[in-house]
């Protein structure tokens, strides 16, 4: 499947801000299965430097320095990606059971950003939670497999948890949504996430876009699109990462468009950065997924 | 009395003799024995034969060296808990630890070099992938970057415990924070001063040597020859900060915080009031992940953004590198004893407590078989299920069955988060407590720091904490705990490196070295906060009636009193109700003021916390003086609140006193000076506008002439009572009375005229010519063309003075913002 994708980000600040510096983690990292054709991005007013960079985690940086006083800034990203199915059938795959894929990744001799090793511990965003743990204690059974286990929690959390746009923020911690019973994609990704580290599974923060079908007879609106957030569980050396997207209950496929995998949301974050002055600011984005074969 | 006058009363003769066998003074050899008999005999004989005296022999000079420090919680600083009775120990012994501690040194220096650079200890399975990763402080972002002298650790703190066959080993090792080492320094300060000759009596090795080889070892590594090495402090808030200023003052490194610091094309600078100044390197006492919000954790506000630009590119040396704190998790020191033979081929000289990582099978199974004789700890620092949260170290036989089986089942789930650890028995030391020398426990933290050339240099001594219960230590310093110095004495007087602090004959320079925006703006403050009180309390005690004039008194004068009032409730140190209570309870309530800004309490709450910051630039009497607390208001009585203002008073003199004489009279002088200069010009514009017209002018008048202490000098002039032209002359225009305004403003130009210029073109910058434009027509009227509106118009211009100053030397105030990461989430 191919996809034309363009997301647009316009940041206003109450006043003038000096020397903002920003992150922007927009192109896609290099993935399995992923093709990149094309990437262009467009920032008005133009920054005085741009630099690119990999890592730390599976991500692309752009690095901006804004030398000029600026009140707004327009972020706008498009890309071109091409996305291959799974090459298993995921709903038939077995693999190696929790106690076998604990014990694999202890041992891992690899320290690199796709390594199980990695992502096994606490992170800035899913701090461990014995709460989350021992709710999770029925699916991580020592004899099931990792593939079960994931797609109990990530049935569970669909069936238990509300989509609530409204009953969360970006700084939410995984805690306080488990708490809450609702949120958003990031708040699932990250409660399944400490639920599998809480088991000494390796789960990692993955960012992307999804492909929404519209209602039969309905267009495609727009704009309407948005970034979108899953988790991906180790399942041992010969199935590797795993995608789970507990927001809608389905393993990850060629619906789902990769950017970036990190320990939690933080490492990911599509923008940050500092700045001088201003004061408050707001943000809208817009999200544009558009399949064109 | 000198020591060896003394009669030969052996002081250590009742010492217990059935003590652990590593006992340092028991199992000393012949001569080190010695050592510690003359040590226990001095410490007595200095102090007429009392231990207790002999204690306070020490408590005054720790005191005189104002050490203090914080435990978790706390929110005032503690006195420092020194004993006077150091450790002794021999050379012979002392020079194992120092080999085991100088290659121990270079073990973490190969590992930290391996683990961001090829990570072949990983690959080739002597290090768990996961033993890493799950570090707090291993720096991803710092992978693949090695620091350009290829130097990754310059200051290394180890803890080390002698066991009861007298056999050293490491509890553990600090590479993030060398917390202790500025403790280690002022214990060794207080002792030798105050024991005369004692230390050297028995061979004392020093301590300067290992400082001046810390500061050369960096500066080596720095890529132009003088370099500019400041120490990054996370603020005056951070539980080490008494010690981080402390250090910074003893090795002449300037104090900065983040906000002081910028990057700009790769290279770090200081913003100073002088423009911005190169910082070759740091001794950072901050976290990694604080270290850059834009390449670690984002949300950090006391980093310096693109820090990472300037240590990537080599144009900043780094003390240690950022991430090298991984190496100190006590889940790494489980694998150094192979490390050490797979990255440096040697078997290591001084043991690690044995330790065993649970995040592989045959270990987690040994701990589970053998817990009761184990402690458990977390593996990486951070709290973990199944222990209490907080606890550091438990020992599996203090669990109940059911802790036991929760603990376990938390184990399972991720064993990786264990480590357990052998039961480490401590030696122990005499102790002189009350009169008497008892055997504590104890342990040493030691310091290792890279020299000249890149060798280890070991610090000849440390820092030792005496417990009472004999726990091991977790933090710096524990509840009921004591410090003691550490000597290291050789047999015969050895050559000793240069008698100076930090040796060698350094180059010639004067001034104050650099002076932070930051600082000289928070000095600035000082001055105007120290001024107002001191005011304030003046007026307080011309109310109560100090006036030298027994006739008529101006103090007596109800209606001018009541205006006094008024002016302290004008200047906010009154609310309302205050306001319109009696004088003298007014009085009392304006001293105690503690939450209105203006209150005297209140202002020397300021001044306090103000002056935190600067304890790096304030000498010690300097900064005792200004951080006491107001005086006990026990009485209404108008006496006894007139004696706690004159109290204060004297002691705002004495601040003014200290400060004019004992600190160079530099940019950082000026800038105190400057803050005093200009709150004082504008108390006086305030207090002859706000008495208007009250009362007797005479009363008016006289009163005028006590509050600026000018009542001796009128009288010396003039024969009549107070008349407003010549009082007015005096307070206003005499160029000679300190207390005057022309006086004032002349001392601000000639500060503002000395300091250093932005540009080399010679012209005025604005506060210099607005100071000019203030000060001519003062030089140049008579007092008739005084009247309230002029008094308005200088108030005015004094505080447009007061703006230029803050926006040419000051950091504006600019809040770092973050940018909300922020995005639109399906």
């Amino acid at each position: 499947m191919i996809y034309e994708i363009r997301h647009l980000t316009n940041l206003r600040y109450d006043g003038l801000v000096r020397l903002a510096r920003l992150n922007l983690r927009l192109k896609p990292a290099p993935w399995p299965g992923q093709v990149l054709h094309d990437f262009t991005l467009t920032i008005e007013p133009r920054p005085a430097m741009i630099e690119e960079d990999t890592g730390p985690w599976v991500v692309h940086r752009h690095r901006l320095t804004m030398r000029d006083p600026l009140a707004k800034l327009a972020i706008e990203s498009r890309l071109r990606v091409e996305v291959a199915p799974p090459s298993f059938a995921l709903d038939m795959a077995v693999g190696p059971t929790v106690t076998e894929v604990r014990a694999a990744a202890l041992a891992h001799r690899d320290l690199s950003a796709m390594s199980p090793a990695s992502y096994l511990y606490a992170s800035p965003m899913a701090a461990s939670s014995a709460e989350i743990a021992s709710w999770a204690q029925p699916f991580f059974t020592p004899d099931a497999t990792v593939m079960q286990a994931g797609r109990a929690i990530m049935a569970a959390i669909h069936a238990g948890f509300d989509y609530d746009g409204t009953a969360t923020e970006v700084q939410t911690p995984a805690i306080d949504a488990f708490h809450q019973r609702r949120g958003v994609c990031q708040d699932f990704a990250h409660i399944m996430i400490v639920a599998a580290r809480a088991h000494g599974i390796p789960a990692a923060y993955v960012s992307g876009y999804l492909r929404t079908i519209p209602p039969a007879g309905q267009p495609r609106l727009v704009g309407a699109d948005a970034t979108h957030a899953w988790v991906d569980l180790w399942c041992g050396a010969a199935l590797g990462w795993v995608g789970f997207d507990p927001t809608n209950n389905v393993f990850v496929g060629s619906d789902h468009i990769f950017t970036a995998m990190g320990r939690d949301y933080t490492d990911v974050a599509p923008i940050d950065g500092v700045f001088l002055g201003g004061g408050g600011q707001r943000m809208t984005v817009s999200v544009d997924v558009m399949p064109v074969g | 009395m000198p020591a060896h006058a003394v009669p030969a009363v052996n002081r250590l003769k009742d010492y217990p003799v059935d003590v652990v066998a590593g006992d340092l003074f028991r199992h000393a050899s012949g001569p080190v024995a010695e050592k510690w008999v003359t040590m226990a005999n001095g410490l007595f004989a200095l102090s007429q034969g009392s231990g207790l005296a002999a204690q306070e022999l020490v408590a005054r000079q720790i005191q005189d060296l104002g050490m203090s420090f914080r435990m978790t919680g706390d929110d005032e600083e503690r006195v420092w808990p020194l004993t006077p009775m150091p450790l002794i120990i021999g050379a012979a012994e002392w020079a194992e630890v120092e080999r085991g501690l100088a290659q121990r040194a270079r073990l973490l220096e190969a590992l930290a070099a391996d683990i961001y650079g090829p990570q072949r200890m990983v690959s080739g399975g002597y290090l768990p992938a996961a033993v890493i990763a799950g570090s707090r402080f291993f720096a991803r972002a710092m992978a693949g970057l090695a620091p350009r002298g290829g130097h990754h650790i310059h200051v290394y703190a180890a803890d080390l415990a002698r066991g009861p066959r007298g056999q050293w080993r490491v509890l553990g090792d600090r590479l993030r924070l060398a917390n202790g080492v500025g403790y280690a320094l002022e214990n060794r300060l207080a002792l030798s001063r105050s024991t005369g000759s004692l230390l050297s009596d028995i061979n004392t090795r020093r301590l300067a040597h290992f400082f001046a080889e810390l500061r050369e070892g960096i500066a080596q590594d720095c890529q132009r020859d003088a370099p500019r090495i400041a120490l990054l402090t996370p603020g005056h808030f951070n539980q080490s900060y008494p010690e981080q200023a402390h250090l910074a003052r003893y090795l002449g490194f300037p104090l900065v915080e983040g906000r002081d610091l910028a990057v700009i094309e790769g290279k770090l600078y200081v913003r100073t009031i002088g423009g911005p100044k190169r910082i070759d390197a740091l001794w950072r006492w901050i976290d990694t992940n604080s270290l850059d919000p834009l390449s670690f954790d984002a949300r950090s506000t006391i980093g310096v953004p693109d820090m990472a630009d300037a240590w990537g590119r080599g144009g900043l040396t780094m003390a240690n590198w950022p991430g090298v704190e991984v190496v100190e998790e006590p889940a790494i020191a489980a694998f150094l004893p192979r490390l050490c033979r797979a990255l440096i081929g040697e078997a290591p000289i001084l043991p690690s407590v044995a330790t065993w990582w649970c995040g592989q099978p045959v270990e987690a199974a040994l701990v589970r078989d053998r817990l009761e004789e184990l402690v458990i700890t977390p593996a990486f620092g951070r709290p973990v299920e199944g222990l209490p949260p907080g606890a550091r170290k438990v020992p599996g036989a203090s669990l109940s069955r059911a802790e036991r089986d929760t603990l376990l089942a938390a184990m399972a789930r991720r064993p990786m988060d264990y480590c357990a650890q052998e039961i480490v028995e401590l030696s122990t030391t005499p102790a002189l407590v009350g009169e008497v020398f008892e055997p504590r426990a104890f342990t040493l933290r030691a310091f290792v720091a890279r020299g000249t050339g890149g060798e280890w240099a070991v610090m000849p001594g440390g820092f030792a904490r005496l417990s009472p219960s004999g726990e091991m230590l977790t933090t710096l310093m524990g509840e009921g705990d004591l410090s003691a110095d550490v000597c290291v004495v050789d047999d015969a007087p050895a050559a000793q490196f240069g008698g100076t602090m930090l040796g060698g004959t350094p180059a010639i320079r004067r001034g104050g070295g650099i002076l932070a925006s930051q600082a000289a703006d928070n000095l600035f403050w000082f001055g105007r906060y120290g001024e107002r009180a001191e005011m304030t309390v003046r007026i307080v005690r011309a109310i109560l009636g100090s006036s030298i004039e027994v006739d008529a008194g101006a103090g007596g004068n109800p209606a001018v009193r009541a205006r006094l009032v008024g002016v302290l409730a004008e200047w906010g140190a009154l609310d309302e109700a205050g306001a319109k209570l009696p004088a003298p309870q007014a009085c009392r309530a304006a001293l105690a003021e503690a939450v209105m800004p203006g209150g005297v309490a209140a202002l020397l709450d300021t001044l306090r916390r103000v002056g935190l910051s600067l304890r790096d630039r304030f000498a010690p009497d300097f900064w005792r003086i200004a951080s006491r607390p107001l005086p006990a208001l026990e009485s209404h009585r108008p006496g006894a609140l007139l004696r706690v203002a004159r109290e204060l008073v004297e002691r705002f003199s004495a601040l003014s006193g200290l400060g004019a004489e004992d600190m160079v009279h530099g940019p950082a002088w000026r800038f105190l000076d400057i803050g005093r200069r200009i709150e004082r010009a504008l108390s006086i514009c305030r207090i002859l506008r706000q008495l208007g017209e009250v009362g007797d002018e005479a009363d008016r008048l006289g009163m005028l002439l006590d509050l600026y202490d000018s009542q001796i000098t009128y009288r010396s002039r003039y024969l009549t009572g107070p008349a407003r032209d010549p009082v007015f002359d005096l307070l206003l225009l005499d160029p000679d009375n300190p207390r005057s305004l022309a006086y004032q403003v002349l001392a601000l130009e000639r500060h503002i005229a000395a300091l250093p210029a932005l540009h080399e073109d010679a012209l005025p910058e604005a506060p210099l010519r607005d100071v000019r434009a203030l000060l001519a027509p003062l030089t140049s009227m008579t007092v008739a063309a005084i009247d309230a509106d002029l008094l308005q118009d200088i108030e005015a211009r004094l505080l447009a003075l007061s703006d230029a100053i803050s926006a040419r030397y000051f950091l504006q105030f600019e809040k770092t913002g973050t940018d909300h990461r922020a995005s639109l989430l399906a």
